[in-house]
């Protein structure tokens, strides 16, 4: 493959960023509870539906009216990874653990697992979610082992 | 409806190619296809160009890759269906076929990958699911995806590392014997076991590489693909269907359930079952994924994929012979050419032309599995040799 390698390319002269102002003024509050602290998801006042990832219109019914209910905050682990090759606006990141835990009620939520060392991450290990902060400001949460009871 | 032949095929080498741009790395495909069917470009009345796009300079593939190729006035759209794009643009010329709106129409699948960082690349890709929910504060990639369902699949099942190893091992071998193959060179298990990881469990020789390249397909109807050819593949069937963008939103991380229901209905598109399969490419672009289509596809039970690797079933001369081109792991991905390139080989497959890697033909039947994301789109598609 050298050889193909050492063809003559010409560098373009323009190169392009792209950041995206991400409307979320319809579930705002999702991230302003988890500012908080509290950790909220979208129930449908029609039939009930429960949504995570929070979403104003209902996927079941359609229904736009919706009330704000707190999810517990013990998942179950259902399965993780331990991504050591990171994408480009990643590379400053630590590798990480990506989990996705199982709440009782059949929701589940894909999300960072901290506090662990990969060798003691186990699926069906008990977790909980926190809510941390971006150095930028944003909210965000992540999964950390349940302390024993 | 018009039944639908391939009459022409067309394939680029796979690989990182630096000589060439994205139209002229098109044009290598749609000139072979175009000679292999034996027409005149003006009947081509309709051209879908599958295309990811992105990660090379221009924004409008079909037009660009039209314009180079001299393909004027034609019908046009580029389709996009992740990494089953190829697949998508053999449905929509398909359909354009078999509806009567074509005679004759043009199926090109290309993509340039290597234009940008491998960093940017992996971004690119990562991207390819719910931005907002996996992305933005996590990170996800392409393969930490799929590691997701095999680390739930081997937690389930009795599948080890080793066994996801067998799969590069066959993939590399046969990628060896083809010449438009990225990778050209037999690995072994330890040499799988022992790559870098990049999103454990699954280490570099798990992964299909970033690959620019290009395939066409030209499609006709009946009168047409009877007066090119005597030997016309034709389409028999395409059943496709998707799951959730956000991976948190599915049933469980041990098969696809967007394949099982693009297979079922394919099969029942085309009145066959997997039984009679011949010969099949299967959308590896990891090794947990072949292992999970075999049983997605009911190549064999679920949990029963590791040991089909095993038995050498999917290897010449076991049960159903898979990706003898070297898969998406061997021969490499081009996102939006993976598609297409899988109907060039299963066509050289039914044709007899496969050479020292040729699959027994017994019922004339082949398969294209083709997914898109992490399950997110499926596409298969089956083609025979027979009326
Ligand atoms: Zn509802």
């Amino acid at each position: 493959m050298t050889r193909e390698e050492e063809q003559p390319t010409l560098r373009s002269r323009r190169s392009l960023t792209l950041r995206f102002d991400i409307p979320i003024s319809r579930t705002h509050e999702f991230w302003d509870a988890l500012g908080k602290g509290r950790f909220v998801t979208t129930r449908c006042s029609a039939c009930g539906n429960e949504s995570f990832p929070p979403q104003a219109d209902c996927p079941r019914c359609m229904s736009d009216r919706f009330e704000w209910v707190d999810l517990e905050r013990e998942a179950r682990l259902v399965t993780y990874t331990y991504v050591q090759v990171t994408p480009a606006s990643f590379v400053n990141d630590e590798p990480y653990i990506i989990a996705i835990g199982e709440f009782a009620n059949g929701i589940k939520v894909l999300a960072w697992l901290e506090g662990v060392p990969v060798e003691k991450a186990k699926v069906g290990m008990k977790l909980t979610v926190e809510a941390r902060r971006s150095s930028e400001g944003n909210p965000y949460y992540v999964f950390v082992p349940s302390l024993p009871s | 409806m018009n039944r639908v032949a391939i009459v022409g095929a067309g394939h680029s080498k796979f690989g990182k190619r630096k000589d060439v741009n994205v139209a002229e790395l098109a044009f290598e495909s749609i000139k072979q296809a175009v000679t292999d069917a034996g027409i005149e470009r003006k009947e081509i009345k309709n051209v879908v160009v599958g295309s990811a796009g992105g990660w090379y300079e221009e924004a409008l593939p079909a037009v660009i890759v039209n314009e180079y190729a001299g393909l004027r006035s034609v019908g046009t759209m580029r389709v996009e269906a992740a990494c089953a794009s190829g697949s998508a643009a053999v449905k929509a010329a398909h359909d354009s076929v078999a509806t009567g709106e074509s005679d004759v129409a043009l199926a090109v699948g290309v993509e340039k990958m290597t234009e940008v960082d491998t960093m940017t690349s992996v971004e690119l890709i990562g991207r390819a699911g719910s931005y907002m929910w996996e992305f933005e504060n996590y990170g996800m990639t392409f393969p930490a995806y799929y590691a997701l369902y095999a680390v739930s699949y081997m937690n389930r099942f009795n599948t080890t590392e080793e066994d996801m190893a067998r799969v590069a091992v066959k993939a590399h071998h046969y990628g060896s014997l083809n010449p438009n193959a990225q990778f050209q060179k037999e690995i072994t298990v330890e040499k799988v076991l022992s790559s870098q990881v990049v999103a454990w469990p699954l280490k570099l020789y798990d992964a299909c590489p970033l690959t620019d390249g290009s395939a066409a397909v030209v499609l006709a109807n009946e009168e047409v693909a009877k007066r090119l050819t005597d030997t016309p593949v034709w389409i028999k069937g395409i059943g496709y269907s998707s799951d959730s963008a956000n991976l948190s939103k599915r049933d469980d991380y041990v098969g696809l359930r967007a394949s099982v229901e693009a297979g079922r209905r394919a099969y029942q598109a085309a009145k066959v079952t997997p039984r009679e399969v011949d010969v099949a490419t299967c959308h590896d672009c990891f090794t947990i994924a072949e292992i999970m289509a075999y049983e997605d596809l009911g190549f064999c039970e679920k949990g029963e994929g590791a040991k089909l690797v095993r038995e050498g079933q999917t290897e010449i001369g076991g049960r159903i012979p898979v990706n003898l081109d070297g898969g998406l792991k061997a021969k490499g991905h081009p996102i939006g050419a993976t598609g297409v390139s899988m109907m060039v080989e299963i066509t050289k497959q039914l044709r007899g032309e496969g050479g020292s890697r040729q699959a027994p033909i017994r019922n004339g039947i082949g398969l294209v599995h083709n997914v898109g994301g992490t399950g997110h789109y499926a596409y298969v598609t089956i083609l025979s040799r027979g009326a």
